[in-house]
């Protein structure tokens, strides 16, 4: 293999490798500064490490009923989470697989993972899964058109919708970032990260409350490692939104060719990048409750305002 | 007026026809259609597998002579006399072998299906409802004739004969709709809702064909395609409302779709699937041919019309199929959302054609043209799927289904590919015709072409659209997959389902193993679908998508690569099953009692029913949907205090229909009752009408003349 | 044969057609008016073997022979069944009196003149100039259709008006395709056989079948 092709396929691998390693201990970051906030102490970080290992070592239990749906749904979620990140632009822009980084696609990918568990989750036949995969799957439908809307408006100015020529094309031009449309983008698509990691104020990833629960309902029913790849899928997708805004709006440091050091360069400034909106994600939910639930379309609906406003100033203003 | 010439108008011309493969193919179709009407007379255990088989040999002959067409065979061929006032014309290009091939591909897996449908199956349950009336001669007679009916309209060359055998095509479906009608009461209002509309459609089709051919002075095809641009832009205004009206109705558009998920629930299951993935294709197929070939394109406002059209058809589609709880009804309000979508491509192909800019039109025409055989393919899994359930536990709501995936595993796996298709998903082949269609929409502002504010507003929006649609797609099916056939079964009739016989499943796994193709090589429709584009003069050059693995698009740039995904996610989830079950070998999967927050034992009946399901969608969309809600409570006998039992039922009614159809039904009956002044009984007054009138036309003919 | 004896006896032909015509308005027994109509179908078949004599071709010569089978045969005998059946044998008062009939007879007569003028003139051979005549049995069995109150009598100005078609088709394109006269004389067929079912139902239900008592019926 010739050389920059084989420093690609490293990047990829080292990519891959980062943020499964890594994902568990942002949502460690994330509960860690919302603790000494609140004033606890905080479990550590390590501690959903910690978890992953207990549950590796527990008896997996499947509910009276159920099918296949609800053993494969956890492993379905995890793998489509992985192809996602083996794809987009996380630490390169070089990864052999940047063909398929559609903007579309991933968006896809991601309501693969979505649609996993909700299946899980009516497969398991409780009212609480059924009750969590309704509602997990219609803050998913919402939250697609500001998706589409918000990548087009990122999409215009460059010709393409291919995730890795979205960051190049931002890292050569700066004044990029600060226009009006890429702002409105920015605004829109923080709001739809949000609402699909399941956060505050959309969703509490920390309730025992079942009544309140989006997410968490559906994976109720889990135990063993079925539910560590569950927890494991779900911190590397919280992980590959937060990358994903962060390099599409402060794309520098993203390494675009294959030279060691600018993947070493690469690998940092994510780190660093990840950590720090993990860091404001987590401090920002101390400050705000959860919404009800029938409030969250009108949350919704104002992003995808902010979406076909970001379309129309990135034609109008260019 | 010679001697010579007297005699001559009692012999039919026939022009030479060439042996190839796609007069082989046409010869074919007539002589299974003449068959099928001879095998009337055979008793009735044979009659259904000849029926089966002759759709079947019908749908192959289609295929064989749409694929000879795709591949650059052409055929015309005139037989005059044949018809009267004028001649039988048949003329196949790509653009016909398009949908001569969609359409017989359906037909073969509907064909295959019918043959054991309509056989009583010893074995089921005493609770199931056997279906009646599908046995009967007509239908079995029907049945082949309406395939190859289909098979046959897109290779009409002129007016006239486009026109009978689009009837032929409308009466014989509506005697399939029928097929059932001792059995249940419903079906009649359905095929009176059916007939109605199609038959409205018929006349818009039937003005607006005959003003073309007026104004070009000939009726043939393709002397109205050479006269076509020079018409006056007024009488090509007219010419296309009128025949988008028609077919836009055929193809189940809004306003006008209210038959469709009339008609749909009550045919038996394999005539919905040809009609919903068959025949609405037909409708396209109109408007395309009209549109595009004849008239030769037209001005922008014609092509935002038809995607406004096509995106409120794909919205209000979309949402009625999340909230509704008959799973047929639900697939006949998903076809309307995806003809909406193939529309919408459809008038931005327009769109951009008519500003200049073939490439982005070759795009978006060559998405829409294989999302049509996208959804044929599984729109046909689907509602053969759910036939075999119907079939089996003779139930179509899903709030009483469920459970159904240990007691049918084929059908529920097949009906999962169909759903995972339908909505829009990778590694299905809904996701490819999806995002070569969003691609298109995407790069409209950055086109070669320098958009304007028509544009720059219209795209959005249509982006937004097609995005809302998608996401509802996803919902709908989640809900039909899941509800209907996971869990556990909440009704008895659920619980004694049992698997479907041979020819259904193997109908099904036909349709699926198209899905599939389709999935993964999209690439070997795509190609061929160049000579189509070709054939579209406003477009004229072929679609900027090629590659094999990996879709490229020239010109504009974009790529991914259907296959890669579908491989990386089998692949990967393969490797993730084996690590994750060698690092937990030591502890099995144990079943036990759901857990359900450690409440008291769950009953089926407490599981979320499809009703549920949609509820929030039917708060936020309250407004369109105008949900009905029934609540009984019926108290203790001795108390009015407390509560024995309380009855729920939600009702979301298709509310187009509600407000636009009976204010014109009212009219009519206003017009209708005006004119029974006219009837007053006397046989001899009728009479003198027809004579005085037939006088009145001589006198005129005779002083004008 | 030569050209002026054929011009003679196709004008003596069409004389006889015309003149049968005219006479189902003048007599007023139901089983005449059947004789009229056997007359009227032996004339047609002679008129269309002798535009087959001109021709040459076989087909006039079968179509003559078709005609006769069915027009100048079969028909009469099921129409003097159903005169057996209905039991009446006379046309009661019709709604336009006999002399009536007989002067709108002469005006739609000269109408039918009129009106096939341009067709004459499109191609003036002795043929066609008897066009007239077709027509004017057309007008004239519609006029028969209108005005006569028994079912039976309707259901002959209707064959009086299908002969008048035949004719002038004869006339006018030397013949008409083997297949439409086919589908035409089954329609006719049927006609007259619904007709004897329901003739035969009129009289058991209202003891008579006079139209106009079906007026009772309206909504």
């Amino acid at each position: 293999m010739s050389g920059p092709a084989l420093w690609s396929v490293v990047g990829v691998v080292i990519q891959v490798l980062l943020v499964v390693l890594g994902a568990p201990l942002l949502v460690a970051l994330m509960r860690q500064v919302r603790a000494r906030l609140e004033g606890r102490a905080g479990a550590g970080l390590g501690q959903p490490w910690r978890d992953l290992r207990k549950q590796l070592r527990k008896e997996p239990i499947a509910p009276d009923g159920s099918t296949v749906v609800f053993t494969a749904a956890p492993v379905v979620a995890l793998s489509s989470a992985l192809l996602i990140v083996a794809a987009i632009p996380l630490i390169t822009t070089t990864s052999p697989l940047d063909d398929v980084a559609d903007l579309y696609a991933v968006v896809s990918l991601l309501l693969v993972g979505s649609v996993a568990m909700a299946l899980a989750g009516i497969d398991t036949g409780s009212a609480f899964g059924g009750m969590g995969s309704s509602r997990t799957i219609t803050v998913a439908a919402l939250a697609e058109p500001t998706l589409l809307v918000a990548g087009f408006a990122l999409s215009v100015r460059v010709g393409s919708s291919n995730l890795g020529s979205l960051v190049e094309h931002a890292q050569r031009a700066p004044s990029v970032v600060l226009s009006p449309a890429t702002l409105l983008a920015a605004a829109a698509l923080w709001i739809v990260v949000v609402a699909e990691a399941g956060r505050l104020p959309v969703d509490n990833p920390a309730t025992h409350l079942e009544l309140t629960m989006i997410h968490e309902a559906t994976t109720l029913e889990y135990a063993g490692r079925d539910l560590a790849l569950v927890e494991l899928g779900s911190a590397i997708r919280l992980t590959i939104l937060l990358g994903l805004w962060g390099n599409l709006f402060l794309p520098w440091g993203v390494a675009t060719t294959v030279t060691p050091g600018a993947l070493a360069l690469g690998v940092l400034v994510m780190v660093v990048k990840v950590a720090v909106l993990g860091a404001a994600l987590g401090a920002s939910e101390v400050f705000m409750a959860k919404w009800r639930l029938f409030r969250v379309p009108e949350l919704l609906a104002g992003s995808f305002l902010f979406g076909v406003l970001a379309v129309s100033s990135s034609f109008f203003l260019a | 007026m010679s001697p010579g010439a007297r005699g001559h108008h009692l012999r039919v011309a026939w022009v030479e026809w060439s042996m190839s493969l796609l007069g082989l193919a046409l010869l074919v179709v007539a002589f299974a259609a003449a068959l099928s009407v001879a095998s009337v007379g055979l008793p009735s255990g044979v009659r259904a597998r000849t029926s089966g088989a002759l759709t079947c040999l019908i749908g192959l002959a289609g295929v064989a002579a749409g694929a000879s067409a795709l591949l650059g065979d052409s055929l015309s061929v005139a037989a005059p006399g044949l018809l009267p006032l004028s001649s039988a014309v048949l003329s196949v290009d790509p653009l016909a072998g398009f949908f001569m091939f969609v359409v017989g591909g359906v037909a073969i897996a509907a064909g295959v299906y019918s043959v054991g449908y309509a056989h009583p199956d010893e074995d089921a349950h005493d609770g199931a409802t056997l279906p009646t009336g599908v046995s009967s001669r007509t239908v079995h007679a029907a049945l082949p004739l309406f395939a190859a009916a289909m098979v046959m309209v897109p290779a009409a060359g002129n007016v006239t004969t486009f026109l009978v055998l689009w009837e032929v095509m409308a009466l014989l479906s509506l005697l399939l709709v029928l097929a059932e009608h001792r059995a249940r009461p419903e079906v009649g209002g359905a095929g009176v809702w059916y007939a109605a509309m199609t038959h409205a459609g018929l006349v818009a089709i039937l003005l607006g064909l005959v003003a073309l051919a007026t104004a070009a002075g000939t009726e043939s095809f393709a002397g109205m395609r050479e006269a076509g641009p020079g018409l006056p832009s007024g009488v090509r205004t007219v010419v296309f409302l009128l025949v988008f009206a028609g077919f836009g109705s055929k193809a189940g558009l809004v306003p006008l779709h209210v038959w469709l998920p009339r008609a749909h629930p009550e045919a038996p299951s394999y005539v919905s699937a040809l009609m919903s993935a068959a025949m609405v294709n037909l409708g396209l197929y109109g408007v395309l041919r009209v549109g595009f070939d004849l008239l030769g394109g037209g001005p922008r406002w014609w092509w935002v019309l038809v995607l406004a059209v096509g995106a409120l058809s794909a919205l209000y589609g979309v949402l009625q199929a999340s909230v509704a709880t008959d799973l047929k009804r639900l697939l006949a309000y998903s076809t309307t959302e995806n003809l909406g979508l193939i529309f919408v491509g459809v008038g931005a192909a327009g769109m951009f054609a008519a500003d200049g800019d073939s490439t982005l039109a070759g795009l978006l025409m060559a998405a829409a043209l294989l999302h049509t055989a996208n959804h044929a393919a599984f729109k046909t899994v689907l509602f053969l799927g759910a036939g075999s359930v119907l079939r089996s536990t003779g139930l179509r709501d899903l709030d009483k289904m469920g459970g159904l995936a240990r007691r049918m595993p084929v059908t529920t796996a097949l009906f999962g590919v169909g759903a995972l298709a339908a909505s829009g998903l990778p590694p299905g082949n809904g996701f490819v015709s999806e995002w070569l269609l969003l691609q298109g929409l995407i790069h409209s502002l950055s086109g070669e072409v320098e958009p304007d504010v028509v544009v720059a507003i219209a795209m959005p929006l249509a982006v937004g659209a097609v995005a809302l649609t998608a996401g509802l797609g996803v919902v709908t099916f989640v809900k039909a997959f899941g509800i209907g056939f996971l869990a556990r079964p909440r009704s008895p009739e659920a619980m004694a389902a049992s698997e479907a016989p041979g020819t259904l499943r193997a109908g099904m796994v036909l349709a699926a193993v198209g899905c599939a193709v389709l999935a993964v090589a999209p690439l070997l429709l795509v190609r061929s679908l160049d000579r189509v584009l070709l054939t579209m003069s406003p477009i004229g050059q072929e679609s900027p998508v090629h590659g094999a693995v990996m879709l490229e698009l020239s010109g504009i740039s974009g790529s991914m690569s259907p296959v890669l995904i579908a491989v990386s996610l089998a692949g990967g989830a393969a490797l993730l099953a084996l690590v994750v079950g060698r690092l937990g070998r030591r502890q099995p999967r144990r079943t036990a009692l759901v857990w359900g927050c450690g409440g008291t034992r769950l009953s089926p009946r407490m599981e979320y029913t499809a009703t549920s399901y949609a509820e929030p969608l039917t708060r936020v969309f309250d407004d369109v949907l105008r949900p009905e809600h029934d609540v009984d409570i019926t108290h203790h006998v001795e108390s009015r205090y407390l509560v024995e039992s309380v009855r729920f039922r939600q009702r979301v009614p298709d509310r187009v229909e509600a407000r636009l159809y009976p204010p014109l039904v009212a009219g009519v009956n206003w017009w209708a009752s005006v004119a029974r002044r006219l009837q007053n009984g006397s046989t001899h007054r009728y009479l003198a009408y027809g004579l005085i009138g037939l006088l009145l036309v001589l006198i005129v003919l005779g002083v004008t003349s | 044969m030569s050209t002026a004896l054929y011009t003679q006896l196709l004008y003596l032909v069409c004389g006889g057609l015309l003149l049968t015509s005219v006479l189902t308005l003048w007599r007023r027994e139901l089983s005449a008016l059947i004789r009229l109509l056997t007359a009227q179908g032996v004339l047609l078949a002679a008129l269309a073997a002798l535009l087959g004599t001109q021709d040459g071709g076989l087909e006039l010569f079968a179509v003559a022979f078709g005609v006769l089978l069915l027009k100048a045969g079969v028909l009469p005998v099921v129409l003097r069944r159903v005169l057996v059946d209905s039991g009446a044998a006379r046309e009661t008062q019709p709604l336009v009196n006999v002399p009536s009939s007989l002067l709108a007879a002469a005006l739609l007569t000269l109408l039918a003149y009129a009106v096939s003028r341009p067709l004459v003139d499109l191609d003036p051979t002795p043929t066609t100039h008897a066009v007239p005549v077709g027509i004017a049995m057309v007008l004239l069995g519609f006029f028969v259709l209108v005005t006569r109150r028994r079912a039976l009598s309707q259901v002959i100005g209707f064959l009086l008006l299908d002969n008048g078609i035949a004719a002038t088709a004869f006339l006018v394109t030397a013949g008409v395709p083997v297949i439409v006269e086919l589908a035409v004389s089954m329609d006719l067929l049927l006609v007259v056989l619904v007709l004897q079912v329901l003739t035969a139902r009129l009289r058991a239900a209202f003891g008579d079948t006079d139209i106009d008592e079906l007026r009772e019926l309206r909504d």
